[in-house]
């Protein structure tokens, strides 16, 4: 299991990330929620050890991970960032090979041709990357570190999502949460930074609520995903309506004009 | 169909491509040896060769004398000479994913260059270099090479990213500086060092013997490999160095292992045959264009397609004006610098 302990990561003395402390479960998806400038991406940085966190201590499998070496990091957590873009001309199925480094070869040809075909890549695997629009290279880059984590481990492994749909068409967003929620049979920890309320709504366990670097709600859906913390945490009304025969919650951002007798900044 | 192969059987198929490469690379070698301001015929260049297996009739002494003491070892400085530029150039790209990046632009060149014109200048003067002996210019060199092209990277990094913009303008910039430098130290230089130091500029390999090819052997080797040994790094850097880290990179060993190699290879190279341009750019291009951007391929390939561009560049210097020669140098950047524009204006392009 992966344990952050008040860790606090600061840029020219402001903290960016202040004193959170989190913990992800093999067989979770926990997702980060927030508005722009809240931290999400640092303190995703800061779990991956892309960030070296000045205070606190971030804790893989017992072990703390400055201790880790780069290449059993990987062994155990990916890390799907933001946006890549390539230099080179490399192919499509060349960039989802990458995920085997950690790995060693052996195998690997079936590991991310089933990936592939899970991501929806496969059909695509000859192409170069540059070519694809923004929601097929999210879902090579989704491709590529699943394969990282894919094959079956005796220790628990951890997948770090930076808004992993950001450019993906509504379908292919489920399709990439449902992917990762599927992860969750394979003893893998999911953290999934996502914008979209109602997405971390639907398939998320955990959730955690950041606002302005640090933690101001953290647990299930139902207890976070309220309209109070909501409404405080984005400084906009917003709507909760809860989810009734299985159907998740439906969480609505209101007009700015929309007076909202429930709505205060606190 | 053939991408279909390529794909299917990628591995073998690579091997095949670099198996050809180096095919060729023995067959110009051959031709080049044979070709020149006084022509040999192949019969006799492979009776030289072969020496004991099949006989030595009808080879003159002077024939046995070009082809061992002149010819052998010139064309093997051009190969392991143009294998360096090459194979420095793929991996810097690789490391600064920059296709524009060659080693003349981190400053190998120019700090190799200006380490070496001090050397000749001043060597004779300063008893801490003549003391260095016979690998004291190509020694010197080196460590030129070195120095700047760690303060071009240190000027266009922070906190552990490479800016491209800024490294380009430290580039730039330090090149400016070093060429100011070599300046100065031609102003105090007297005839000898002058007409030395224009020689050594002009990038040329007509001075081989064995002992620089045994010199830029004993450099190379193990560079090149450590180089080549970074082919799975580069491919990951090529996402990017967070990424690559991710993935279990050692970023900063991969930086490292690549800088000092390039700069060893390079720096010996430069110290030997003066600047040779366009080499380092012009080559990985070629196989990323031809075979993509593998760096399993493009690493190794770089090396024999750098070779057979030399050897070939050498061979068109020694043949073009005979009985005289053309400084290799030219022949590079007349075939390099419209490349180089043609590359630019197709910059797009390639990046996708």
């Amino acid at each position: 299991m992966l344990i952050a302990r008040n860790i606090q990561y600061l840029v020219q003395g402001r903290a960016i990330v202040n004193k959170v402390s989190l913990q992800l479960n093999p067989g979770e998806l926990t997702a980060i929620v927030g508005p722009n400038g809240a931290g999400k991406s640092s303190l995703l940085k800061v779990l991956a050890g892309d960030y070296k966190a000045q205070a606190g201590e971030i804790i893989y499998n017992g072990k703390a991970i400055e201790n880790h070496r780069p290449k059993d990091l990987a062994k155990i957590r990916a890390v799907m960032p933001q946006h890549s873009q390539l230099t080179f001309p490399f192919k499509v199925k060349e960039v989802v090979e990458l995920g085997l480094l950690s790995l060693g070869m052996a195998g690997g040809e079936q590991l991310v041709k089933e990936v592939m075909i899970e991501t929806q890549t496969w059909g695509f695997r000859d192409r170069l990357y540059g070519a694809l629009s923004g929601g097929e290279k999210q879902r090579v880059q989704l491709a590529r570190v699943l394969v990282q984590v894919w094959a079956g481990s005796d220790q628990p492994k951890f997948l770090l999502l930076d808004e992993p749909t950001s450019s993906m068409d509504i379908a292919h967003q489920h399709q990439v949460l449902h992917i990762a929620s599927q992860l969750k049979r394979k003893k893998i920890a999911v953290l999934a930074v996502l914008h979209d309320l109602n997405m971390a709504a639907a398939y998320a366990d955990q959730v955690i609520l950041l606002k302005e670097g640090k933690v101001y709600q953290q647990g299930a859906v139902a207890e976070v995903m309220a309209s109070q913390h909501l409404e405080h945490v984005f400084e906009h009304p917003i709507l909760v309506r809860n989810g009734y025969d299985g159907m998740p919650h439906f969480i609505q951002s209101l007009p700015v004009h929309h007076q909202s007798h429930t709505f205060k900044i606190a | 169909m053939i991408s279909k192969l390529a794909i299917s059987n990628k591995v073998s198929h690579q091997r095949l491509v670099l198996g050809a490469m180096a095919f060729l690379l023995l067959v110009l070698g051959v031709l080049s040896l044979s070709m020149g301001a006084f022509p040999i015929p192949l019969s006799k260049v492979m009776q030289v060769i072969f020496g004991e297996w099949m006989g030595s009739d009808g080879v003159s002494l002077q024939e046995k004398n070009v082809l061992l003491q002149i010819r052998l070892p010139r064309l093997l400085l051009a190969m392991l000479v143009g294998g360096a530029l090459g194979i420095a150039g793929a991996a810097l790209q690789g490391l600064f994913r920059n296709p524009l990046v060659e080693p003349g632009l981190i400053g190998v060149s120019s700090g190799s260059a200006l380490f070496a014109v001090i050397f000749i200048v001043f060597g004779s003067s300063l008893p801490f270099l003549s003391a260095l002996g016979k690998f004291g210019l190509v020694g010197f060199a080196f460590i030129g090479g070195l120095l700047n092209t760690f303060l071009v990277y240190r000027l266009s990094s922070q906190a552990g990213k490479t800016d491209i913009s800024l490294l380009i303008l430290a580039g730039v910039a330090l090149n400016a500086l070093a060429g100011a430098l070599i300046g100065l130290s031609i102003f105090y230089a007297d005839d000898a060092a002058l007409r030395n130091f224009t020689f050594w500029s002009l990038g040329d390999v007509g001075g081989a013997n064995w002992e620089k090819v045994l010199l830029m052997l004993g450099f190379s080797i193990l560079p090149v490999g450590l180089i080549i040994g970074q082919h799975r790094a580069l491919n990951a850097l090529a996402i990017g160095e967070s990424e690559a880290f991710h993935m279990g990179v050692d970023v900063q060993k991969t930086k490292l292992l690549i800088l000092v190699g390039s700069a060893l290879v390079v720096g010996t190279a430069v110290a030997l045959t003066g600047t040779i341009g366009f080499v380092g750019l012009v080559v990985p291009h070629l196989l990323r264009i031809l075979f993509g951007a593998d760096h399993r391929l493009v690493i190794p390939g770089s090396f024999l397609a750098g070779a057979i561009l030399l050897t070939m560049a050498d061979l068109l210097a020694r043949t073009i004006v005979a009985p005289a020669e053309m400084p290799i140098g030219i022949i590079t950047a007349i075939l390099g610098a419209p490349f180089f524009i043609w590359l630019l204006i197709n910059v797009k392009q390639i990046r996708t």
